[in-house]
């Protein structure tokens, strides 16, 4: 059951290709390799922790109120790692910190609350959280390298087109957040319909 | 009735809780957070002000006179070497770039010469503006005497000029005025 939560997560709806939300950090952050990696994983660190909070506290919170405890719950999960992060690991607070603060608003976290924690019980719960947050950072991966590789020549900060290879700065510029990602969209339907036609 | 007061007591068990998490790791963190920031900014005005062992801030009031004639110095520091003899001063100021401000930090030797610059923070746009934070941007400054106010300009650049960044010459200035206000502030400070 558990592998299964894992795997729709990471597949079969995929939070940025498939479900289309966390918009906001994914076109944002996603201007080079290192970052659409970090945030993704800052993101899966969160959604493990507050999906299995949540799914704990399911019975306890009513129907009527759940969603202002959500985000009281999230809030609070996210500030107390950006905390403990900033004071005992500096060194991966230097290189994240910028994005902690984006996961409280990312609505991933908040849909998988309302969709998945607060229905299921803890283990499952952690494995959708597993699942939906490495489904989050693959994707982020995927298209903040392939801005990266058209807009600077580089991918994780290493020249790949060397330096003859002038970079089109559009592809790291907002438009060309939208323009990889339609494109990647499109991508991956065309690959859905491919297999559905073939079965 | 009934209902409304349940649901507030739940909610408000939960806020309670979350407060006193947040305030319990707040009152651990707190004091270690600080440490790290102190010792982020040493290395990083040691890395523009090699010379110095030691950095401590200005004295009070005479910043506050400075900060009355520009409000966009935001802290200066004394670099003092292992016998407590004056090598510098580092300077942080607010620069407007094309995104928002600008922060930047600069290191003068006390005989008048930039031994280094850095922009700690800014929202330039990346690829373009946002080269100004790579060391070959950076290192340009590296050298420059504070005998005269360091210009732009698009060519090979001569004795107090920096060549731009290509596509960013707005974010270029700017970052050149910052260093310009870093070295009204020695000038000051050394008459």
């Amino acid at each position: 059951m558990s592998l299964k939560d894992f795997k729709n997560g990471l597949i079969d709806e995929n939070p940025t290709f498939v479900q289309l939300i966390g918009m906001c950090p994914t076109l944002a952050v996603t201007t080079s390799s290192m970052s659409g990696l970090s945030m993704g994983l800052a993101t899966t660190a969160v959604l493990i922790g507050s999906n299995l909070v949540i799914s704990l506290l399911r019975k306890f919170i009513p129907d009527k109120i759940r969603i202002p405890a959500f985000v009281v719950i999230i809030a609070t999960f996210v500030t107390l790692i950006q905390m403990f992060m900033n004071a005992f690991v500096p060194a991966l607070y230097a290189s994240l910190g910028l994005y902690i603060p984006l996961i409280v608003v990312n609505c991933i976290i908040l849909a998988r609350a309302e969709a998945f924690a607060s229905k299921y019980g803890p283990v499952r719960s952690m494995a959708d959280g597993l699942g939906m947050g490495l489904g989050f950072t693959a994707a982020l991966t995927i298209l903040a390298s392939i801005r990266e590789l058209l807009g600077a020549g580089s991918i994780f900060g290493i020249s790949v087109l060397g330096s003859a290879y002038k970079p089109a700065l559009l592809m790291i510029l907002p438009p060309g957040a939208f323009l990889a990602l339609g494109i990647l969209i499109g991508f991956k339907n065309w690959i859905t319909r491919k297999k559905a036609m073939n079965n | 009735m009934r209902e409304i007061i349940k649901l507030g007591l739940i909610l408000f068990i939960i806020t309670f809780v979350a407060a006193a998490l947040l305030g319990f790791a707040n009152e651990v963190t707190s004091d270690l957070i600080a440490q790290v920031q102190e010792q982020e900014n040493n290395k990083a005005r040691q890395e523009i002000l090699p010379s110095a062992e030691s950095f401590e801030p200005l004295d009070e009031s005479e910043f506050n006179t400075i900060v009355s004639e520009n409000d966009k110095v935001i802290e200066v520091y004394i670099g003092k070497d292992s016998n407590n003899e004056l090598v510098g001063y580092t300077v942080k100021t607010r620069a407007s770039g094309y995104g928002g401000d600008i922060d930047i930090i600069t290191g003068i030797s006390v005989e008048g010469n930039i031994t280094g610059m850095k922009v700690v923070s800014h929202s330039e746009t990346p690829g373009l503006g946002a080269n100004a934070q790579k060391p070959e941007f950076q290192n340009q400054f590296v050298g420059k005497s504070t005998s005269s106010k360091i210009t732009v300009v698009k060519t090979v650049p001569k004795d107090n000029e920096i060549q731009a960044i290509s596509g960013a010459t707005i974010t270029s200035n700017a970052v050149s005025n910052g260093v310009n206000m870093a070295i009204d502030v020695f000038n000051k400070l050394v008459k």
